[in-house]
């Protein structure tokens, strides 16, 4: 199941499916955004486990590659993970 | 025998230790300017090793060669053009899939490389062991194990170095993509071959099916075929794997970096979270988290403004001493108001300001930032800055605009785009500095008392939120999300901290401290010269019937542009009272408050933002700050007249 990478809960671990391209017309991320999300290491089969969230609709702190990488919600709504079946329990750190 | 003169550049990813391994390597002989033309810092230095004169040159700390930002694009040029003779890759030890990334980036642009396996210790205590000599047969390039912030494995940084460039023994390992992407890039080689390319040219070859703007830019203007050619080339490449061309080259590459890590590095899981991540944890808690946060800002402004006051009074005391000296020497006349009233109260006023408040709150700064707590801050404060458009990293400006406006707009150059970075000085310059908080708290927060002094920075924080997203709506380009490491707490580097500080001081006086002399004497000329009234009068249409002030304030409202706190003291001189009840009605002396608080950034910011982005731009935040001040003014005066809540 293909689901937002936001929407994963906390400990939970997703496969990076896709990154969406920029939806419709109007202000939208450009090109250069996806290839530096793609730079720090979220690139398409990379496992992506959920460390927290910060309130308010805030950015999403994820464990990728062994190190932690924050993003802002707008810009991980649009990338797409596989959730991983059973997710392991995790401490959130690296 | 003359000495040999060799460069070194220093390369690496953000929170790696690089400028401590730059500090340890360089000591005092070091300066730090700007890339030409660039708002981008370039640290320079020297060293002496085994008869060799080094030049070393600092890059900005980044995670990719691509184009993504100012930095990624000086760094790659300078390797590539100014092709200096070692480029030292600092690798963090702790991260190594990440790092090598970057490593193998460089291998591409056939950089000569060293490595400097950093901060060891860190990654032992989080259970990572790794194999450096074996990385180094696999990379087919030195690596030297490094724990900078002891100085630990620097010497044998300096000595494998030498040998390396003695012996010219490095034979560094290319990654090898998949062979279709081979075969394409290949074919790519083939056709660049007869043109004259100042990259290598397999590089070129690569950022071309990676769709590289500047490369592909430099292409069309050497042969725009080529440029089909590689998007044909990609466009194969696309169709086989289902990903764009770029993703699936930034893969393998990654792919490439993970092989190497998990060969060389061993992971002990650990049973229980250590301390550090526990205090990680804690400081970004959804609640915890913006307590401490309030606690540690609170603490800062507390801290500053305690030492501040009491050092700048100190110091002013001090200073004011001379007084009766230079009048022994040059009289009471016209030379003294000069040189005293002029140049020497310039100087003071200098002092005052850059010594108690300028020092202590850099040095906080950067060991929150050495530390690590600054990520922390823009991860929590990251949906707040989003409603100005920009994001959560911007909050560190705009906490030192409370300081002083020039070095926070220095600042802003964490910001990774031009765009992104004028929006956030524009935001910082309405920020009331030490300066304009000594007026609201000196006038309002006396007289009015201290509800209305909130009142105004309440209003201002309005303003900068108000003022900030027409700013957003009205530049073009693309809005921002926040992508940003979380790095590890640590312990901060007291010697890197003392120097950055220092730097940043160097750099605060060289724009200011002129400055500020040149306007003390022209204040002083006009003064004794008797122009002070004929320029009220010319500005009374704006002060008198606009905004309903005194006269006189026109004058002040003039010089306050040199210095802020100089509207204060001069509107006590020219009434002839510091019992400004007397003369001012307290809705005078909100409304000049507030005029004074939005009006224009001093002329030192004017200075910073002209260095920073032109004085066109510099230009357009001042007339626009003027005009809006001048509008907030006249509207404060007739709807609180109205609602008659202050006296008038």
């Amino acid at each position: 199941m293909k689901v937002p990478l936001t929407a994963l809960k906390k400990g939970e671990s997703g496969i990076v499916a896709s990154i969406k391209s920029s939806l419709g017309r109007g202000r939208c991320w450009g090109w250069g955004f996806q290839k530096r999300l793609v730079d720090m290491g979220l690139t398409p089969g990379t496992k992506v486990t959920m460390i927290k969230s910060a309130p308010f609709n805030g950015p999403i702190e994820v464990l990728v590659r062994g190190y932690r990488l924050v993003l802002g919600r707008g810009m991980a709504e649009r990338i797409l993970v596989e959730v991983q079946e059973c997710p392991r329990k995790s401490s959130g750190s690296p | 025998m003359p000495k040999k003169k060799l460069r070194f550049a220093l390369a690496g990813n953000a929170n790696v230790g690089k400028s401590v391994i730059f500090n340890q390597l360089t000591g005092l002989h070091q300066h730090i300017g700007n890339w030409p033309g660039k708002t981008v810092e370039k640290a320079e230095g020297t060293l002496h090793f085994k008869g060799y004169t080094i030049d070393i040159i600092d890059l900005p700390g980044i995670y990719s060669l691509s184009t993504f930002s100012l930095e990624e694009l000086i760094t790659r040029e300078y390797i590539a053009t100014e092709k200096p003779d070692l480029v030292i890759n600092v690798v963090d030890a702790s991260v190594l899939e990440r790092n090598l990334f970057f490593t193998l980036q460089l291998i591409e642009l056939e950089a000569p490389l060293i490595i400097a396996l950093n901060q060891m210790d860190m990654a032992e205590k989080k259970g990572i062991k790794i194999d450096y000599e074996k990385l180094e047969k696999i990379l087919g390039v030195p690596v030297v194990p490094t724990v900078a912030i002891k100085g630990e494995g620097i010497y044998e940084l300096l000595k494998r170095a030498i040998e390396v460039i003695e012996k010219k023994a490095i034979k560094p390992a290319a990654v090898k993509y998949g062979e279709e992407i081979e075969e394409r890039i290949r074919r790519l080689i083939d056709a660049l071959k007869d043109t004259q390319l100042k990259y290598p040219v397999r590089w070129i070859a690569i950022k071309l099916l990676e769709g590289d703007e500047q490369v592909e830019k430099e292409i069309e203007k050497l042969n725009p075929r080529i440029l089909e050619l590689a998007e044909k080339l990609a466009e194969e490449i696309e169709k086989i794997h289902g990903h764009p061309c770029p993703t699936v080259i930034t893969s393998e590459r990654y792919e490439a970096a993970g092989r190497i890590a998990r060969n060389v590095q061993q992971i002990l899981p650990r049973i229980k979270p250590s301390l550090r991540e526990r205090i990680h944890t804690l400081t970004t808690h959804s609640v915890a988290g913006y307590l401490i946060m309030a606690l540690v800002v609170l603490g800062i402004f507390q801290t500053i403004f305690s030492f501040g006051d009491y050092t700048s009074e100190l110091l002013s005391d001090i200073l004011y001493s001379y007084e009766p000296l230079f009048e022994q020497f040059l009289g009471s006349g016209f030379l003294k108001e000069i040189i005293w009233g002029g140049v020497m109260e310039g100087i003071i006023a200098n002092i005052t300001i850059a010594l108690p408040y300028i020092i202590p709150f850099y040095i906080i700064l950067y060991t929150l930032e050495d530390s690590g707590y600054m990520a922390r801050i823009a991860f929590l404060t990251d949906t707040l800055m989003h409603k100005i458009g920009l994001h959560g990293k911007a909050f560190i400006p705009i906490m030192l605009g409370y300081g002083c406006n020039v070095p926070a707009c220095l600042g802003c150059r964490i910001m990774e785009t031009e765009r992104e970075r004028f929006l956030a000085a524009f935001v910082v310059t309405l920020i009331p500095c030490a300066a304009r908080t000594v007026i609201i708290l000196g006038l309002v927060g006396a007289f009015l008392g201290m509800q209305w002094a909130l009142a105004l920075y309440i209003i201002d924080l309005a303003i900068v939120f108000l003022l900030g997203r027409l700013a957003f709506k009205a530049l073009p380009g693309e809005p921002t999300a926040l992508i940003m490491e979380m790095p590890d707490y640590r312990i901060p580097h007291l010697k890197t901290i003392v120097k950055q500080t220092w730097f940043r001081l160097r750099e605060f006086l060289e724009i200011s401290f002129p400055l500020i002399i040149v306007s003390s004497v022209i204040i002083k000329l006009v003064e004794v010269y008797g122009l002070l009234k004929p320029l009220s009068q010319i500005l009374s249409p704006i002060t008198v019937n606009w905004l309903g002030l005194p006269e006189i304030t026109g004058v002040t409202l003039i010089f306050g542009i040199l210095r802020k706190e100089l509207t204060l003291i001069m509107l006590a001189a020219l009434l002839g009272t510091t019992n400004f009840q007397a003369v001012l009605t307290p809705l005078q002396m909100f409304v000049f408050t507030l005029v004074v608080m939005l009006y224009i950034p001093c002329i030192a910011t004017i200075a910073a933002c002209t260095r920073e982005f032109g004085w066109k731009k510099a230009l357009t935040i001042t007339i626009i700050e003027i005009l809006f001040a001048i509008l907030a003014g006249g509207l404060a005066y007739r709807f609180l007249a109205v609602l008659n809540l202050l006296e008038h």
